[in-house]
This record gives structure tokens, C-alpha cells and sequence, in this order.
């Protein structure tokens, strides 16, 4: 079957809502269970929308995999899967694997978004400088509305106007500039923890740093918690330490002036 | 030291259970313009503001310090978030010194994570999309409405996990007062400790093993890791510190440097 306009734009309108979800991680109204069962009001197909949900979501809990890769994004998956069952009259898990390459645009997106929404960030610094907040509020939610513009006009595409172009389109990209924004995406956070550790190192503490970052490097863990724990026995041994020298300090003042008023 | 006063001179403002809870849903919100950079600083100082308003009134100083510290990095599980947030506004309300409220801030968002991922994203969600998954397999309409209805729950419980931080922190208040001076020290000791722990896992700096040198072909990375592993992320974050201290860098001009350079690096295939 074909999609029509209408439903190219109501499919836009659900990428959209659910985008702003994707955002968020809120309501998970970005993952494919959801976001295909909305495909499916939309398409007027529920229990077709209903399957393909199903097996997309089962993808993402690693139970199903499609040529044994999980597909990378969520809500482009469950989108796409329904629009290709609909279209094509295809099961849903071949659906499924035809869907990756427009999963794959869609992963290529939010990576360019969260490396360039680094200058966002900026904007907030220069709002927060000013005690701003409306300036704040404005720049925060703008990301939120570039994501899930972006979403909306990616499953128009994708569904209404030009499917099979963008395959095209995914199949040449260079894939050297999208690897490169994840190269920059590894090394960004240097620059978060660089100011972090502007506002947080100094000379007396220097040294846990390394106990922390040496902890990281060679014990297998499944998060910072242990090293968090480490942390706060040192910061309790520091704080006993520091508080008996001055109570020590304290006594021996207290003394000398007693001696001196006696006398 | 603790004071009622703020930067003003005005009293501090007091906020209510509903004003705690108002702040637990807004803060829904608080993954807004994630950036590789800050990730969800935006986002989570934003949730806080109109609760922060009502301890600071018109106090753009406190209002200024209050988001400057809050915008540094922040990248925790979204129910941790908002337990954070109580925590933070109920040591703002009672006009805790905000160094040891920084401290706390950053040393507690990354074990933190560990905690809201083992209870949301690894026993939650399996469970939920399991059970909704074998209900829709059939085609029932069931599977997805179950699924949106076991998530809302999910989102809307922000508001306990906001009142509890908020009680929480009430709590610890009361009883840290008088040892603030050394406790912001000790703040400062665990959330440095715990940034030496992050570098490893949020920076990711390795030459790829396509790039080898020598007659044997040695990949350039094992050369590094055969000296300390993860020595280049610390390497590189002891760098971009270095440029921020000594050298007042612009931190956008660097954003860009590293795009470009990430761009470049893998046209080479280096990494």
C-alpha cells in the first residue's frame, strides 16, 4: 500500500512527539513499541503497527538481532519497520532489517546534534553569567525542538516523499565524516571534565585523582561505584584527620590563655 | 558557614512539598540539549530554576552562582537526577555554603548512575518490554498500552524520588552545619576521586589498529597502553585543563578544533 500526504504528515507529527521523548528518555515514548504502535494509528493498520513494535523492541533487548548487529536507533527502527511492513506488505522482521539504513541516518543525526549542541551549552554559560533564565529556559529547549524537527522532517522524507533516495543516499555517504563526529564525540567530554576539574582540583586533592582514575583503569567495574566508595572513606579519613589537628590546635590555645589569665 | 542571608542581604525564601513536587515533574525535561561536552547540564540546572526562584527572589548573585555551578558537567541516570536536585535544594534553602554543595554534586551524579541504571535501564526495562513484547507478538493492543502505562509511572515517580532527595537533604543539613568547613574539603576529595574515575569511561582517545609502525607492525595504540592504559584520555584532559588555566582558551574555538580534528583523524584512518 501506499502512504498518502495526510499520512506522511500525521507519521511527521508522531516522529515528532516521540523525538522530543527521545530527548528526554522520560516516558519512553521513543521506543519502537511505542513509536510503531503510533505508526500504526496512523496508518490505520494498529495491528500491523502492534507486531512490528514487538519484534523492533525485541531487537533492542538484544534478544533478536538482524544480521547479527542491533540496529542503532530506537525510534528510526520502530518508525521505519512499520512504514516498510505497510508499504511493502513485507513481515515484520524483514521489515526490520530493511529499516537499518534510515536507523543508521538517524544515529548519524543525533551524534552530529550532540557534538554541535556543545555551543548551546555556551549559550546557557553566557545566559547563567547573567542570571538569566529566560535566556536559559530558551536555549535549553531549543535542542529539544532542533532533535525532534529534524525527526519529523527525516520520517516525512523517508516515509512520503523519497524512500528509496534516501537509501541511496545512506548507502554513499562518506562514512569517514560521520566516524569523524564520533572521534570528536569521544573526546568532547574532555572538555566538560576540564572545566569540571577548573572548578574542583587543587593542590591538596591532586593526588585522589589518580586513585580514581587508576581504580577505573584496572578493576573491572560495572560503574563508579566502588570508586565513589573509595572516595568517601579517603574524604572521612581526611575530614578526622583535619578536625583533630584543629580540635588538638584548639585545646593548646586554650591552655595558654588559661595559664596567661591565672597569672 | 550556614546563613539565612542572601548575597542581598534579604532573607532566603522557602520553598513548599508542592513547589519540591512541581520540581520532580518539570524535571522530565532533564535531558534537554544533551552535548557531548556537558551532556545534561543544560537540562538539569533548567528543571531546577523555578524552584531556585523561590529561594533567591531577586537575588540575581545567588541566582548567578546557583546556575554557574549547576552547568558544570552532569551525566547521571534520569530518576538520580532528580533525587540530586532534592538534595541540592533543600542545602540551597537552608543556605549551606555552596562549595560543599558543588562537592556533593559532583562527587554523588556518577555512583549515582550506576545505582538509577541497575534499577531503571537493566531490571525495568527488560522485565517491562519482555512482558509487553509477548502480549503484542499476537498483535494486542494490550502489549503497547501496558508499555506506555508501566513508563509513565516510571516518569511521573520523579516526584517521590524528588521529595525524598529533598527530606534527605533536610536531614543531612541539620547535622553538617558545624562541620561544614571540613566536609566541603571532604566534598572536594570524593568528587575528585570520582572525576579521575570518569576519565576512562566518558573520554575515549585510541589510535585505531589499522595504524601500526615499524618493520613488525606494531599497532601505535599498543604502544601506549604497554605504558599505562587510558593514558592518552588523561593525557588529553590534563591538556585541555592546562589550555583553560594557563592559556584562558576559548572553550568554542576548541569545540571546533576538536570536530575538525576528529573529522580529520578519521579520513586518515587513524582513528
Amino acid at each position: 500500500m501506499t502512504i498518502t500526504f495526510m499520512q506522511g504528515i500525521l507519521l511527521a507529527l508522531v516522529a515528532f512527539i516521540c523525538a522530543v521523548d527521545k530527548c528526554w528518555e522520560a516516558f519512553y515514548w521513543f521506543r519502537p513499541m511505542v513509536v510503531a504502535f503510533f505508526a500504526g494509528i496512523a496508518l490505520g493498520d494498529i495491528s500491523l503497527g502492534v507486531k512490528c513494535g514487538a519484534v523492533a523492541e525485541l531487537s533492542y533487548l538484544g534478544l533478536l538481532t538482524v544480521g547479527g548487529t542491533v540496529p542503532p536507533d530506537a525510534l528510526m527502527a520502530g518508525m521505519m519497520t512499520m512504514v516498510i511492513a505497510y508499504t511493502t506488505g513485507q513481515s515484520a522482521e524483514t521489515a526490520l532489517g530493511l529499516s537499518l539504513p534510515f536507523a543508521l541516518l538517524a544515529q548519524w543525526y543525533g551524534i552530529v546534534c550532540n557534538s554541535l549542541f556543545a555551543f548551546i551549552a555556551h549559550r546557557c554559560d553566557a545566559a547563567a553569567e547573567k542570571a538569566d533564565t529566560k535566556a536559559f529556559r530558551k536555549w535549553t529547549w531549543s535542542g529539544v525542538f532542533i532533535v525532534a524537527i529534524g525527526y519529523a522532517v527525516m520520517v516525512f522524507l523517508c516515509a512520503y516523499a523519497a524512500q528509496s533516495a534516501i537509501q541511496a543516499f545512506v548507502n554513499t555517504f562518506p562514512v569517514w565524516l560521520v566516524h569523524g563526529f564520533e572521534v570528536a564525540g569521544n573526546l568532547l567530554p574532555a572538555i566538560g571534565l576540564g572545566l569540571l576539574l577548573m572548578v574542583t582540583l587543587k593542590k591538596q586533592n591532586a593526588p585522589y585523582l589518580f586513585i580514581g582514575f587508576i581504580m577505573a583503569t584496572f578493576l573491572d567495574m560495572p560503574n563508579v561505584l566502588p570508586i565513589a566508595i573509595v572516595g568517601i572513606a579517603l574524604a572521612a579519613i581526611n575530614f578526622m584527620y583535619n578536625k583533630k589537628i584543629d580540635d588538638t590546635a584548639a585545646k593548646a590555645v586554650v591552655y595558654d590563655g588559661g595559664e596567661e589569665d591565672g597569672i | 558557614m550556614a546563613s539565612n542571608k542572601l548575597l542581598n542581604g534579604k532573607e532566603r525564601g522557602k520553598v513548599t512539598k508542592k513547589d519540591i513536587h512541581k520540581m520532580g515533574l518539570y524535571s522530565v525535561i532533564e535531558q534537554s540539549s544533551f552535548s557531548f561536552e556537558r551532556m545534561q547540564a543544560c537540562g538539569f540546572t533548567e528543571s531546577m530554576i523555578p524552584t531556585a526562584k523561590k529561594i533567591f527572589k531577586d537575588s540575581d548573585e545567588d541566582m548567578k552562582e546557583f546556575m554557574q555551578y549547576n552547568m558544570e558537567f552532569m551525566n547521571t541516570e534520569m530518576h538520580m537526577a532528580t533525587f540530586l536536585m532534592g538534595i541540592i535544594i533543600a542545602m540551597e534553602e537552608a543556605g549551606e555554603d555552596r562549595k560543599l554543595i558543588e562537592g556533593i554534586r559532583n562527587g554523588l551524579f556518577g555512583p549515582f548512575a550506576g545505582l538509577g541504571d541497575a534499577i531503571f535501564w537493566f531490571t525495568l526495562l527488560p522485565i517491562s518490554a519482555a512482558i509487553c513484547c509477548s502480549l503484542a507478538q499476537s498483535g494486542s493492543v494490550l502489549g503497547p498500552i501496558l508499555y506506555i502505562l508501566i513508563w509513565f509511572i516510571a516518569a511521573i515517580s520523579r516526584i517521590w524520588f524528588a521529595e525524598i532527595g529533598y527530606v534527605l537533604g533536610n536531614k543531612a543539613v541539620s547535622s553538617i552545619s558545624s562541620y561544614s568547613k571540613y566536609l566541603t574539603d571532604a566534598a572536594g576529595i570524593l568528587g575528585v576521586t570520582v572525576v579521575g574515575g570518569l576519565i576512562p569511561s566518558y573520554v575515549s582517545f585510541a589510535f585505531s589498529d589499522n595504524l601500526v609502525y615499524g618493520i613488525e607492525g606494531a599497532t601505535v595504540q599498543s604502544i601506549f597502553d604497554n605504558v599505562l592504559p587510558n593514558i592518552l584520555p588523561l593525557a588529553f584532559v590534563f591538556f585541555i585543563f592546562y589550555l583553560f588555566k594557563k592559556k584562558n582558551a576559548n572553550t568554542i574555538v576548541m569545540i571546533i578544533a576538536i570536530i575538525i580534528a576528529g573529522i580529520i583523524l578519521s579520513f586518515l584512518g587513524w582513528m
